[in-house]
């Protein structure tokens, strides 16, 4: 055993919420009120996955992983990001900036897409975060 | 001078979807610039589009980089933006959009707006864009709602009207500057300068035309044959030439359009001939213009009333052309006439119309032209030039 987390795991995202409180103040993540989902394609397991970050006030006040069987298939986020698990996996990896994935067409983004350009650097952050959780992808 | 700007955009939108009630059309993706003018009164010089849905309030979508600032201006509150990031895509954005809007079985109709024109800026939906939708909304029926616009926006409210009368007002402004600070040997771009400071001081947003802004011309360039379009360049002006300043000026989507012009001394007895000619033409053509007559008819008359005065070869044989708020320009009337997409000769003026009556009088072999513009209004008993500097040929 590695010791890692898998990706995408529901102990992945416990690590990932530990991390995330730990590290990322109210104020580097601009006190901002949102919440996205991720919607991860062609995942190795053959199903889709999800994985879920609302902020109230810079802080991360829920974070959930699953499938479509569980309840994070149902929530209504304001920002949606779709992509295929290699993609998101080389975000999480801070290899490939979401950035510069949404350029190159590689995830798509469904929600107002000037508060998501505007909020892209607070993503920037809270990705670099999950960078640092030691994962088996 | 200030007037009364305020637009029911309500009872605008009502109208609008009580037609598409009218035609069974659930929801009309607009993308001319006139649409989004009527519909949104905001300028949206990105490529935008309007989302109309039968009941509920109107979405724009435009360029990411404009969206707060249209939201900002426009009275509607939902204003998108569309750009080259995933997802983001205009067709994939306004195809998420209108499909929210379509029932589920049953008739999937989206209204559209296809045409051309001779109006650059005019914003139909570009083949490209209509095989991209069509890909994007499979099982769907596009329909083209050209009219509804076109129609509903044909008679003027109160507030357009007024908007229209502030900037002939200001374009009155830039006449005046002109007057007053032009010297020979001024270049062209030089007067369309002064007239644009005037302007903008007096709160024009911005001169519209897309035929080069402030367009002037000075001797021989004012009697191209046929032409009316005269941006202005780095030639300098001389004593004894024709030159003719035709100002543009926007208020709030409203268009100021006029031309003044000018002989610079020494003014030959030929010049001044062509010159009284010219204002007793365009002196019949407004005493002409009213409730019932046509551009047809016009065309017709006036000719026939410069050919008895042995005028006719120095005249375009059309008197005007169709304005409306931004991005309303050219065509006067209804897509109905015989050349189509074109003005409809047989377009019969009412009360409320406006149009702008355009003259372009020019003698290429005495290296002499006159253009006339002005907005007009159709009133109840005849027509009101909104413009109102003095009709004359102004020697310097």
């Amino acid at each position: 055993m590695s010791g890692n987390h898998a990706y995408l795991s529901q102990e992945w995202m416990t690590a990932v919420i530990d991390l995330v409180k730990q590290s990322l103040t109210a104020e580097e993540m601009k006190h901002v009120s949102s919440s996205m989902v991720n919607i991860v394609e062609n995942c190795p397991d053959g199903k889709r996955h999800y994985m879920y970050f609302r902020f109230e006030d810079g802080l991360l006040a829920e974070g959930l992983v699953g499938t479509d069987d569980d309840e994070v298939a149902s929530k209504t986020p304001e920002f949606r990001i779709i992509g295929d698990y290699d993609t998101f996996a080389k975000i999480s990896q801070a290899e490939l900036g979401a950035r510069s994935a949404l350029m190159r067409n590689k995830i798509k983004l469904k929600g107002n897409m000037v508060k998501a350009l505007r909020l892209s650097s607070v993503v920037d952050k809270l990705n670099k975060i999950i960078a640092q959780v030691p994962t088996d992808y | 001078m200030d007037y009364d700007y305020s637009i029911d955009h309500k009872k605008r939108l009502s109208a609008v979807q009580d037609k598409m009630q009218e035609l069974e059309i659930p929801v009309l993706l607009g993308s001319r610039l006139r649409t989004i003018s009527y519909v949104g009164d905001v300028f949206c010089p990105w490529r935008s589009f309007i989302i109309i849905p039968q009941t509920e309030e109107p979405i724009i979508y435009t360029f990411v980089i404009d969206a707060e600032r249209v939201r900002d201006d426009s009275w509607l509150d939902d204003v998108r933006g569309f750009g080259p990031l995933g997802g983001g895509h205009q067709i994939d954005v306004i195809a998420d959009a209108v499909s929210e809007y379509l029932p589920n079985s049953g008739e999937r109709r989206v209204g559209v707006e296809h045409g051309m024109s001779c109006y650059l800026p005019e914003g139909n939906l570009t083949a490209e864009e209509f095989r991209m939708l069509k890909d994007a909304l499979p099982g769907v029926e596009f329909v083209q709602s050209i009219d509804i616009i076109d129609e509903l926006s044909m008679k003027k409210d109160k507030g357009t009207i007024n908007r229209f009368r502030k900037a002939s007002d200001i374009v009155d402004i830039g006449h005046t500057a002109v007057l007053e600070q032009f010297e020979v040997g001024m270049s062209e771009t030089e007067i369309a300068g002064i007239a644009e400071a005037a302007m903008r001081k007096a709160g024009s947003e911005w001169s519209w035309s897309f035929t080069g802004g402030n367009e002037i011309a000075s001797g021989y360039r004012t009697s191209y044959p046929m032409g009316a379009c005269t941006p202005a360049t780095r030639r300098k002006t001389a004593s004894g030439e024709p030159l003719m300043v035709d100002l543009h000026a926007m208020f709030m989507l409203g268009l100021g359009d006029h031309s003044h012009n000018y002989l610079l001394s020494p003014v030959s007895d030929r010049q001044r001939e062509l010159a009284d000619y010219f204002i007793e033409t365009i002196t019949e053509v407004i005493h002409m213009y009213g409730p019932g007559m046509t551009p047809g008819k016009m065309a017709d008359d006036m000719m026939d009333w410069a050919e008895a005065k042995g005028i006719a070869q120095y005249l375009v044989p059309g008197f005007e052309h169709g304005i409306g708020v931004m991005g309303d320009e050219w065509r006067i009337g209804m897509n109905t006439g015989p050349m189509t997409y074109w003005t409809d000769p047989d377009h019969v003026y009412e009360p409320d119309h406006l149009l702008i009556c355009a003259m372009q009088f020019m003698v290429p072999e005495d290296e002499v032209g006159f253009r006339y513009e002005a907005p007009i209004l159709i009133t109840k008993s005849g027509c009101e030039v909104l413009a109102k500097t003095q009709l004359k040929v102004t020697e310097l």
